[in-house]
């Protein structure tokens, strides 16, 4: 392996901020998870959590972008810029290049439709951001295939380590759905719950004397 | 209820002339309508047909220009008396600035007969006595915001008769041909939520009588997104005899800050029920039947207050004074517990149906009202712990204003004051007896808790 000089510096960035991207994209995945469920985080409300789902969001779009604009920009390989955008456009690794333009568009629409959420219903946003459970696994596929560096060592705990909790998660999520009590029938499950032995009207001037309950 | 109370006594202290200065001008209703009660027709117990109907008031004055009747009911200071008492012209004016921001849209108007409270029994009893008044104000309120739909929404296991009445007053006004806009006859589900503004639009959208979030407002986006104009019928009914008579008129009673006059459910202590119309600023001894009533009285309804007669008998009927009791008027309930009932277990058994009619959405709500009925469900038995007026008092406090609607809030409120009116009766408790002697129950509980999500619909 090469160092770092002014000819492979791009090379080095793309790679480098592609896994970066990796492990935030899972800590966005894993905290949506927890929201879905309104979850807490030790110490956090439950909207500094939303706002750290929010956030950490728009720090991996950061990431995936300077990602992408490395790729495109290293002059060792030519990868076209609509290539970023339209998957399967690029002649360098076709299929694995093109896995992670798929999973950058479905990115975007989940972006525009959560910045326009005011505008939307309810049921369109939902919609749309449910794309995350293809966009995730997709990235991943892409970002062990288009490179040899997630394929052994460190990285490929890093990426099995991903893969593994946010596969968890998911079996987490889909269990406490099937467990999940119909919105009508919440009340009277809490209530058939908590009864006691209830008062009676007239229960007489002596409510402990045997009699008159 | 099949069929909703008769209207009110004739020798009541409030039924005379309110405004002598102002002249009657013969057959066109002002001169009847210069006394109370204003909107029920006098000793009848069944519907005015239109003929009669419009023999007391004329037909409905249309103005053909909508700012016209938004300026009458801003002068008039026509609050809504569903029981938010909202300001109707801001509402009106909302509806109109929307619909102008729409084009795709026209607005919808509501009137809302889902009269929810089981207590109350005021919206039922003028639309089966008077259902052509509210149907005037419904299309002048149509009319005024350009709107192009009508519903009349009323409460599906009281519209029985009503509903048939309606019926036959809307086939009148088809034969008349007066009606401009079409109005359509709903059923709200039987859920204390129900008439609830968002509740009542998701139901006549299609869905589940569910409160929403606002904003928006359904004024902005309600029914099919269209702007909507939820009104409570009794607050129609006022509407139309203000397009009437002007806001002058409808000035002439109540008070200055809260004009005109407002149906009540008066529920007394011997049991004996009845629909008034008084003029807000009506001091509560006149409707509680002297200053030297016992008991504690119940203002507002199952979201009201609790207020020890004594000290209700020097309050008056308007937000003003009741604010200071920490009342309202709300839609106009006002019940006299007998001195047979236990405070605490009435107010326990209310307060298990206003768990159990909890939407279960919002998770204050969900949680916190099972919790608080159970506690006073302990509360209302014998030798309670301490520690648990201090859980009521605190969960009460916990859910109050974190809902998508009031219910949480309401319903703190009145449990809370219970606990305050009640503090007699409690103390009895801790030593294990209780001040009972009836074996009935006094306040009204509808007993079909929902079960599934078809409950709501």
């Amino acid at each position: 392996m090469s160092g770092i000089n002014s000819s492979t510096v791009l090379w080095y960035m793309s790679r480098s901020t592609g896994v970066v991207s990796l492990v935030l994209l899972t800590a966005v995945v894993l905290i949506g998870l927890l929201i879905t469920q309104q979850g807490r985080l030790p110490g956090l409300p439950r909207f500094a959590v939303t706002g750290l789902h929010r956030n950490l969001s728009l720090l991996a779009v950061a990431f995936v972008a300077i990602h992408v604009l490395a790729a495109v920009a290293d002059s060792y390989v030519s990868i076209p810029l609509t290539a970023t955008v339209i998957p399967f456009a690029s002649g360098y690794e076709r299929f694995w290049l093109g896995l992670g333009a798929a999973a950058a568009d479905l990115m975007a629409a989940m972006i525009v439709t959560s910045l326009l959420r005011r505008h939307l219903s309810r049921r369109v946003w939902r919609g749309v951001h449910l794309l995350a459970y293809v966009s995730w696994p997709v990235a991943l596929a892409h970002s062990i295939g288009s490179s040899t560096d997630l394929q052994h060592g460190w990285a490929l705990y890093l990426a099995t380590g991903c893969a593994v909790v946010v596969t968890a998660a998911v079996v987490w999520r889909l269990a406490a759905a099937a467990r999940a009590v119909p919105r009508a029938e919440r009340v009277t499950a809490l209530m058939s719950a908590r009864r006691r032995p209830g008062s009676r009207p007239g229960s007489g001037r002596d409510l402990t004397g045997a009699g008159t309950r | 209820m099949t069929s909703p109370m008769t209207s009110a006594a004739h020798d009541e202290p409030w039924e005379e002339p309110l405004d002598p200065t102002a002249r009657g001008v013969p057959g066109d209703g002002r001169r009847a309508a210069r006394w109370l009660p204003r909107l029920l027709p006098r000793g009848t117990d069944v519907p005015e047909d239109l003929r009669a109907h419009v023999a007391r008031y004329g037909g409905p004055p249309y103005r053909g220009a909508a700012q016209l009747l938004v300026g009458d009911v801003r002068a008039a200071g026509l609050t809504g008396r569903g029981g938010a008492a909202f300001p109707v012209h801001r509402k009106l004016a909302a509806v109109l600035d929307a619909a102008r921001r729409s084009r795709y849209s026209r607005p919808v108007v509501v009137a809302n007969g889902a009269e929810s409270e089981p207590a109350s029994e005021k919206d039922a009893t003028l639309l089966w006595l008077a259902p052509h008044l509210v149907l005037d104000g419904l299309q002048l309120a149509a009319e005024a915001v350009g709107a192009d739909q009508a519903i009349l929404c009323v409460h599906a296991h009281r519209g029985g008769d009503v509903g048939i009445a309606l019926r036959r007053a809307l086939a009148e006004r088809d034969g008349a041909q007066i009606d401009k806009v079409p109005v359509e006859l709903a059923e709200a589900p039987p859920r204390f939520l129900a008439g609830q503004e968002t509740a009542l639009v998701n139901r006549l959208g299609g869905g589940p009588a569910l409160p929403t979030f606002v904003p928006p407002r359904v004024t902005e986006r309600g029914l099919g997104n269209a702007p909507t104009l939820v009104q409570n019928v009794e607050t129609l009914a006022h509407l139309a005899l203000i397009a009437r008579y002007g806001p002058r008129w409808f000035r002439a009673a109540g008070t200055e800050l809260e004009p005109g006059s407002m149906l009540c459910t008066l529920r007394r202590a011997d049991g004996v029920s009845r629909i008034t119309e008084v003029p807000l600023g009506t001091p509560l001894c006149d409707l509680l039947g002297g200053r030297d009533v016992e008991g504690t009285v119940l203002v507002g309804g199952y979201h009201g207050t609790w207020i020890p007669a004594g000290k209700a008998a020097a309050l008056t009927l308007d937000s003003q004074s009741l604010r200071g009791a920490g009342a309202s008027p709300g839609a106009g309930i006002l019940i006299t517990l007998p001195p047979t009932a236990c405070g605490l277990a009435e107010t326990a058994r209310v307060a298990r149906y206003l768990a159990l009619e909890s939407a279960g959405q919002c998770g204050p709500c969900l949680n916190g009202l099972p919790r608080i009925a159970g506690a006073l469900d302990e509360l209302a038995g014998p030798r309670p712990r301490r520690r648990t007026v201090e859980d009521v008092q605190r969960w009460a406090g916990l859910v109050t204003g974190r809902g998508a609607c009031h219910h949480p809030d309401g319903t703190a409120r009145f449990v809370r004051s219970a606990l305050i009116a009640f503090a007699g009766e409690l103390g009895l408790h801790e030593r294990g007896r209780c001040s009972a002697t009836s074996r009935k129950w006094f306040l009204p509980v509808p007993a079909d808790p929902a079960r599934t999500e078809e409950d709501w619909m």
